[in-house]
């Protein structure tokens, strides 16, 4: 086949995957979320799994399941399913968890007409529940597609053991190319994915425009007194900082609905038991699963592999140590060049317009794709400057371009939630760069700032899989680090070491969960307590504020001589 | 000064008005005429399409502390107790340690919260917040206080209490603000504070009336002048039709 035509479909391929699974992602979490509104039972299992799942970087949990998918189903299709699964398992759990904010939080009033109209359930998912939830959706698009064009690249090549495994893509069709020598077709391939990139980014842009303008409700939404919240604060990825609202959205439905005398009682109630019992159902059969998997794991390992296993924890440990020490600097850089850009582009709404789109399609170009290339243009000049340290500055550096859009959007959409009141108040005092960071920019984007931290942690493992062990990555070299937990479970994966992979695996699982229940709810709790720039806005914004929004912060409404 | 929009709507034009020492100027109009539009201009947030501000004699561009804003929607940072909040203010004027302190402590005095230094917003009402965004606006110094509609998301005994204490908060010889402007649609509040209203009405907007309100202080709103003035301001406030229509 024609080379160019080759690349080109692998593009289609692997941006359709992406899409697909995205909308894949969107259709189930419709059902999975009017589900959990519906249940109580339900909810709290979904949520606390959401919780667990996306806590957990995809990449710890993938050689286990790649494993499965290429041993039990097997062939072209085992291959397609696990590059699919590792893909949906990235863009799944925002959308999932933003679809059920929605829903959770849908007006009881809209809720009162469906039912006034006795409304069928696809009927109030088609007029109610879908349209509303259509907002919060476009605003986890990015993070997704990112995420998911991420992930897809380095899945769609798979090796276990000695055999390598491909789906057709962009990923394998580059890894061809690059095997075979053809370096002119790897840039035209980086060309064709670029462009899908760009050109998905924009339809996107476009999409979340229109989504809002259609489907949003008052988006100066009035605050309630007291402990209110505007629906717009719930709109950062990291599922600590939603949920943490939870409580407190879901109060104000609890608001006792007037029984009108017409209504049918026995009916209603009927309806009720079958929704609720349902989805307990589907939940308690998700909990029995996960518990016999878990027992035939521990079943299924013999003593002497037991010892083997332990005694290789301490190391484990060490190396999960090490490669902490790199997330957290990952994030450090991440964070201060996030606050920095963020605060910049917040203040110049020239440069936000074109620079967000630029970063929006930067993160999600995926940089499995283009970083041997870089790689190769600079290892000779890094190695001049770093000496020993050049191979943990390419794994820092693939960790860093896996991650560092997760911190700056939601420091960027901390700033820009933040009520416009603020801006003017610092306006008004005249507040230096420092002071306005110290007293006001940092407390009130807190909450974000600690959402965005999370997300990154996460990344940055899956940045670190791939970067400390990169066989081939260009003319026969590999790049790998001395110590690194990420390092083990990639040398053991294509060792076919099924039952270290494993333990490591959930070693490392259990300390993410851990560090997240003593870490980030922690720091998320302080958020909520203390740090919601909604609540110092005591009353409604009104459409006037919209408006000076929009102009004091450099948008200009007008050419007029003022402005000359 | 006029004002338009991106789409070239125009909101008001030939707008003039002059905040004179020692009085309270307040804005009226119907919805939409560009009141609080036409007060951000005033203190530099917004630029006007045509004409200029100017605060004895210097022209105006941008926001700036001798000019302080009071927003309707009541503004404090949740997670300063109600002195720091006044201290953030004193923060731009380079006032800190214990003179900050002691300022702070005073303004909060002055708008009758002595006691509540460390108590944080949320533990206040919402009358008790607004006191603390007026203290704060009050730290800077300021020479002139913009209000838009400060008291329209109190409920009405709490507004009235504000309403009553409000002018011998800012005309005060303990600072040295030397001018209010109010943006308010409630004629009431207006007649019992301000000392001058202009009145906008019509499409685009014009000022359509400027009236000096003569009455002693403490007002009584069940006096015959004070009826008076409020049917003076109704007639200016009767709708004007578009010169587009």
């Amino acid at each position: 086949m024609n080379a160019y035509l080759l690349a080109l479909l692998a593009t289609l391929a692997t941006t359709g995957r992406v899409l697909g699974l995205i909308l894949l992602s969107v259709v189930t979490g419709w059902f999975l979320g009017y589900a959990a509104i519906k249940s109580r039972v339900f909810e709290n299992a979904y949520i606390a799994s959401i919780e667990v799942l996306e806590s957990v970087p995809v990449i710890s949990f993938f050689p286990v399941v790649l494993i499965f998918f290429i041993n039990d189903v097997g062939g072209g299709l085992g291959v397609e399913l696990a590059a699919d699964f590792l893909v949906f398992t990235a863009v799944v759990w925002n959308i999932w968890v933003g679809i059920y904010q929605a829903l959770k939080t849908i007006p009881n009033e809209m809720l009162e007409v469906t039912k006034n109209f006795e409304m069928s359930f696809l009927q109030k998912l088609r007029y109610a529940y879908i349209p509303f939830s259509v907002p919060r959706i476009a605003a986890n698009l990015f993070p997704s597609l990112a995420d998911g064009f991420f992930y897809i690249t380095v899945s769609e090549v798979l090796s276990v053991g000695t055999t390598s495994y491909s789906t057709f893509g962009i990923g394998t069709v580059i890894d061809r190319f690059s095997s075979q020598g053809d370096f002119f077709m790897v840039y035209v391939s980086l060309i064709f994915i670029g462009a899908a990139v760009v050109l998905t980014v924009l339809g996107m842009r476009e999409f979340s425009k229109y989504a809002v303008a259609k489907y949003a409700l008052d988006t100066n939404q009035p605050i309630r007194k007291g402990r209110g919240f505007r629906i717009s604060s719930l709109m950062s990825k990291n599922p600590f900082q939603k949920l943490s609202f939870y409580s407190l959205t879901s109060k104000a439905r609890t608001t006792p609905r007037r029984k009108g005398f017409l209504e049918r009682p026995e009916e209603e109630e009927k309806q009720n038991r079958l929704s609720k019992i349902v989805p307990a159902a589907v939940g308690f059969l998700l909990l029995a699963l996960l518990i016999y998997g878990a027992v035939s794991l521990v079943i299924g390992v013999s003593p002497s592999l037991w010892s083997q296993l332990l005694s290789m924890t301490p190391y484990f440990l060490y190396s999960m140590l090490v490669d902490y020490a790199r997330v957290g600097v990952i994030t450090l850089v991440s964070l201060a060049l996030a606050i920095t850009v963020g605060y910049y582009l917040a203040v110049h709404a020239r440069a936000e317009a074109s620079m967000v789109p630029l970063i929006q399609s930067l993160s999600a170009f995926p940089a499995p794709t283009y970083f041997p290339v870089l790689f190769a243009l600079t290892v000779s000049l890094v190695r001049g400057f770093l000496g020993p340290y050049t191979v943990e500055f390419y794994v820092l550096l693939v960790g860093f371009m896996s991650t560092f859009y997760y911190i700056f959007y939601s420091f960027w959409m901390g700033i820009r939630a933040m009520p416009q009141e603020y801006w003017d108040v610092m306006d008004n005092l005249n507040m230096g760069f420092f002071q306005k960071m110290r007293h006001v920019l940092l407390p009130a984007t807190f909450p974000y700032i600690i959402a965005g931290i999370s997300s990154t942690v996460n990344s940055a493992w899956g940045g670190l899989m791939i970067g400390e062990y990169w066989p081939d990555i260009y003319k026969g070299y590999t790049l790998t680090v001395r110590v690194g937990l990420m390092k083990l479970m990639d040398v053991y994966t294509a060792e076919g070491q099924i039952a270290l992979v494993s333990w490591a695996s959930l070693l490392f699982g259990i300390v993410v969960v851990v560090y997240s229940i003593f870490f980030t709810r922690k720091m998320m709790d302080l958020a909520r307590k203390k740090y919601v720039a909604e609540e110092g806005v005591y009353a409604a914004r009104r459409d006037r504020l919209g408006e000076s929004l929009i102009v004091s912060r450099g948008r200009k409404p007008f050419v007029g001589e003022g402005e000359k | 000064m006029a004002y338009a929009y991106e789409n070239g709507h125009v909101v008001f034009e030939d707008v003039s008005v002059a905040a004179r020492e020692d009085e309270l100027t307040a804005i009226v109009g119907p919805s939409g005429v560009g009141k609080s539009t036409l007060l951000r201009i005033l203190g530099g947030f917004i630029r006007p399409m045509r004409g200029e501000v100017r605060l004895m004699g210097k022209r105006v561009t941008r926001p700036i502390p001798e000019i302080a804003l009071i927003h309707q929607s009541i503004v404090t940072f949740p997670w300063l107790s109600a002195l720091e909040n006044v201290k953030l203010a004193l923060k731009a004027r380079k006032v800190s340690g214990d003179e900050a302190d002691a300022v702070a402590k005073k303004m909060l005095s002055l708008v009758g919260l002595q006691g509540t230094e460390n108590l944080y917003p949320k533990e206040m009402s919402g009358g008790m917040r607004q006191r603390v965004a007026i203290a704060r606006a009050l730290a800077a110094e300021p020479i002139v206080l913009l209000m838009d509609e400060p008291f329209s998301h109190l409920d009405e005994f709490t507004a009235e209490e504000l309403r009553q204490d409000i002018y011998g908060m800012i005309f005060n010889s303990e600072i040295p603000l030397r001018s209010a402007i109010l943006v308010s649609h409630n004629l009431y509040e207006v007649v019992s504070l301000a000392d001058r209203v202009y009145v906008l009405n019509g499409y685009p907007a014009k000022v359509v009336g400027e009236i000096e309100v003569g009455l002693e202080r403490p007002r009584d709103p069940t006096s015959a002048e004070f009826n008076d003035y409020l049917h003076k301001l109704r007639e200016y406030l009767t709708p004007v039709k578009s010169e587009l229509a």
